[in-house]
């Protein structure tokens, strides 16, 4: 067995020089035959595409591979693997750290690079084509070289090493860890296909709205994985971590956010270009941000520089990533400056009391929120530079900030549905408006007569209620006139994410605000009450394998099922985990976490228990937003094309 | 139905919000129990070892002993959350807020958001009156002839509007 996974290094190697090739080639023909116009050479684009993804993927199989056969050849193998991790695990463990995140990273992007060869291989001929295919393989080339270079896991490492650690302890406790690193790559390498056919468009010079189309669903489906694969996030920090929470506003999670913000500014605001041919240098920037910041966030979180629960790695890969970050700003900036002539908007947005005008507030607040994200995450390191000195930026911070910014945005979904394109008057907003208006009132009603308490979270419930009203109304309006197929295309795809957004505001809002704890006591035989439940100390149940000894704590909660919160010692890490148990309801979870210390021969156990309203709302709402980008990204009934102008246009010589 | 949707009740849905809210916010009389202010105080201390968590977010040791002294400050009941907080930092001798001070360098955190903001609100503000002067006023009869036809395919749908 070990003789063959011996082979997993070169061999992986290997592939990872093959795909370097094809990316470096395909580079060198997109340029090349772009410029010269030779359709000979357009033509191989798609084979070097796919030997980059034979590469990719080859690579990507001869970790596996050795990962699988516990090929302790490698050095990486020696870092995460172990005879005593389960299967599931064991196949996890390639993206539990760096090397193997960077290799997942050129993995989809490679897929991403030969699915775009492959659909646009009968324009290849066309520059645009050609200079997106360049910059995703220069792109390639980077996270080849990367791989190769620093972040190479196909490294060898010590002789005579038997047995590894294993990964973290941390994952290797939820089966989230299968899902959550892949969609949320898929989400981030999936911003570098706008990128490129906005760089494309720069080059060309065709900056008018055909890139936005050509791309437009590339980057809905991004952002799409990006939402599901953050959300998955918070539901793994949840199940995992024990302190009952979903979002810390953690340097990763913020690193993820930040392009998530822009990518969602962006997705608004295209519908203004596409509508009305404005904003063209803000849309590209929007892009351009997305993508250089989800570089950036890879650089913050995987260098070292700032250190998270979630990085799971520190390495000397900064400097590569940084300098990458560099060529992109610059290059960016330097072809929108170029282009600035052909970038200027055509027409005029007649009124902030229109949709146009609502997108542009939206983009707005977007982009003050990503500002204050990427500030407070970098703040510490600012300081550091400039005084050294160590200064914390946390929880309370970005707290303070979100919920004013977060409510203004709940408050532009309040309005925003409703708006007509160009200029909506005053009667015409109080009669579209007048139904929302009272949903946002009885949701406060309700809420008041259910107890609820505190500004924020109440004036929360309220535009939730008045935001939820506006999108099932536009809802309503598209159903009555197409019946089902009123819920497909991006407008009304789109309310169906709005209503996600705002299930989610609403139970963050609860969650955050009501949730109460208490430390409880139990001995056996002996009922405990909290919060109306009952818990009750039924024994403890031990678990040992080769990798980890666990205790649970058998509690029967109401008289029901009994749940296990747990402490699990990891043998190779010598590290205690604390596993919580969560009692789910659509009314609220009891979430419990076993306290130190714990000892199986007492007749005690000291638990925490976290009464938490409305949880498993987030992850309805993720849901919905997930259902609701999908149905965006399909074409609704198209009454013109999205580049029609919705008036006349104005002759070049008419009096002002 | 135009009546319904009259100015009056309009109002009548302001006042009706204001008192809820009031109502609401009134009534909130803080953390419940003495968990739940253990809860509240732990989660502006950072955690002195680790990576920028606070001590209700960490399970590491010295996230553990905090808490311990905070749960002790609690259960004695003569000290206010910022004395309790106080004592911490005197304890540690280290970083213990998680939100920067209003003051000197760290002031930058709270001032760059506003000034960002206040900026692209002005830079919005002068946008729309740029566009406001420039704008052609009078739609042509071109522009009358589409906004008809569109009207024509569907009258009832908004997005010709």
């Amino acid at each position: 067995m070990l003789g063959v996974g011996g082979l997993a290094g070169p061999l992986g190697r290997a592939a990872l020089f093959i795909g370097l090739i094809g990316a470096f080639f395909g580079m060198v023909s997109a340029i090349t035959g772009t410029y010269n116009e030779d359709e000979k050479v357009l033509r191989l684009l798609p084979r070097f595409a796919y030997l980059g993804m034979f590469g990719a993927i080859a690579a990507f199989a001869c970790m596996e591979w050795a990962m699988i056969t516990r090929d302790f050849s490698l050095a990486y193998v020696q870092k995460v693997g172990s005879w005593s991790t389960p299967a599931i695990f064991n196949f996890t463990a390639v993206w539990s750290a760096l090397e193997g995140s960077i290799l997942m990273w050129i993995l989809v992007l490679a897929c991403l690079t030969a699915g775009i060869a492959f659909k646009y291989r009968k324009k290849l001929n066309d520059p645009m084509v050609g200079w997106a295919m360049a910059t995703m393989f220069f792109v390639g080339i980077f996270f080849f070289i990367l791989t190769l270079g620093p972040a190479n896991p196909f490294r060898e490492g010590a002789a005579g090493v038997l047995d590894g650690p294993g990964p973290n302890p941390l994952l290797q406790n939820h089966i989230l860890v299968v899902f959550h690193p892949p969609i949320l790559y898929a989400g981030y390498v999936g911003m570098t296909v706008p990128f490129a056919f906005a760089i494309g468009a720069l080059i060309t010079g065709r900056v008018g709205e055909g890139w936005l189309v050509e791309t437009r669903r590339w980057a809905l489906i991004s952002w799409g994985f990006l939402t599901l694969g953050i959300i998955l996030g918070s539901w793994w920090s949840y199940e995992v971590l024990g302190w009952s929470g979903v979002w810390a506003w953690d340097p990763v999670e913020n690193a993820s956010f930040i392009p998530w913000l822009t990518g969602t500014a962006y997705i608004h605001s295209v519908l203004v270009q596409e509508r009305r041919g404005m904003l063209r240098v803000w849309n590209l920037s929007l892009l351009i941000a997305t993508f250089s910041l989800t570089i950036l966030g890879t650089f913050l979180t995987r260098s070292g520089v700032l250190n998270s629960v979630h990085a799971f790695s520190d390495s000397s890969i900064g400097p590569y990533l940084l300098t990458f970050f560099a060529i992109i700003v610059v290059v960016s900036v330097g072809l929108i400056g170029w282009r600035g002539d052909r970038l200027r908007a055509p027409g005029t947005i007649d009124s902030p009391m229109s949709r146009e005008g609502a997108f542009l507030a939206n983009n707005v607040i977007f982009s003050v929120f990503a500002f204050v994200v990427l500030l407070g995450t970098v703040f510490p390191l600012i300081i550091e530079a400039l005084q050294n000195r160590q200064l914390v930026v946390g929880e309370p911070f970005f707290d303070k900030l979100a919920v004013p910014v977060g409510l203004t945005l709940l408050f532009l979904m309040c309005i925003a549905p409703v708006l007509p394109w160009r200029k909506a008057s005053g009667e015409l907003l109080s009669q579209r408006l007048f139904w929302p208006a009272w949903g946002g009132i009885a949701a406060l009603g309700l809420s008041v007569a259910l107890g609820a308490t505190g500004f924020e979270p109440l004036l929360t419930f309220a535009f939730g209620g008045f935001a939820g009203g506006a999108a099932v109304r536009q809802l309503a309006l598209a159903t009555r006139r197409q019946g089902l197929r009123g819920l497909v295309g991006r407008a009304n795809g789109g309310m169906v994410v709005h209503i996600g957004v705002i299930v989610i505001a609403v139970a963050l809002a609860a969650s955050n605000s009501y949730t109460h704890s208490q430390e409880l006591i139990l001995k056996k035989g002996v009922v405990a009450r909290y919060g109306g439940h009952t818990f009750e100390l039924t024994g403890f149940t031990t678990t040992t394998d080769a990798r980890r000894t666990a205790i649970a704590a058998d509690i029967r909660v109401d008289g029901g099922k009994t749940y296990g919160p747990a402490v699990t010692k990891f043998k190779s890490m010598g590290t205690n985990i604390g596993t919580p148990s969560v009692k789910t309801s659509f009314v609220n979870d009891i979430y419990m976490t076993l306290e130190p210390p714990v000892k199986v021969t007492s007749d005690s156990a000291k638990i925490k228990v976290f009464i938490k309203p409305m949880v498993m709302w987030l992850w309805i709402g993720g849901l919905l937003m997930g259902v609701g980008t999908l149905l965006a990204a399909f074409p609704g009934t198209r009454r013109r094309k999205p580049t029609d102008p919705t008036s006349a246009l104005v002759p070049v010589d008419a009096p002002l | 139905m135009n009546r319904l949707k009259s100015k009056p009740v309009w109002m009548l849905m302001a006042v009706l919000f204001v008192a809820l809210l009031s109502v609401g916010t009134t009534r909130d009389k803080g953390p419940l129990t003495q968990s739940d202010r253990i809860d509240a105080i732990t989660k502006r201390i950072a955690c002195p070892t680790c990576d920028g968590e606070s001590v209700y977010v960490s399970r590491a040791s010295a996230a553990e002993s905090i808490r311990r002294q905070v749960a002790r400050d609690v259960a004695a009941g003569t000290k206010s959350d910022d004395q309790i907080i106080g004592s911490i930092a005197d304890t540690f001798k280290a970083q213990v807020l998680l939100v920067p001070r209003a003051t000197g360098i760290d002031s930058l955190v709270w001032v760059l958001p506003i000034a960002v903001f206040v900026s692209a609100v002005a830079g919005l503000w002068s946008a729309f009156r740029r566009w406001k002067k420039s704008n052609y006023g009078e739609a042509t009869a071109d522009d009358v002839a589409l906004v008809q036809k569109l009207l024509a395919d569907d009258p009832r749908d908004e997005d010709n509007v």
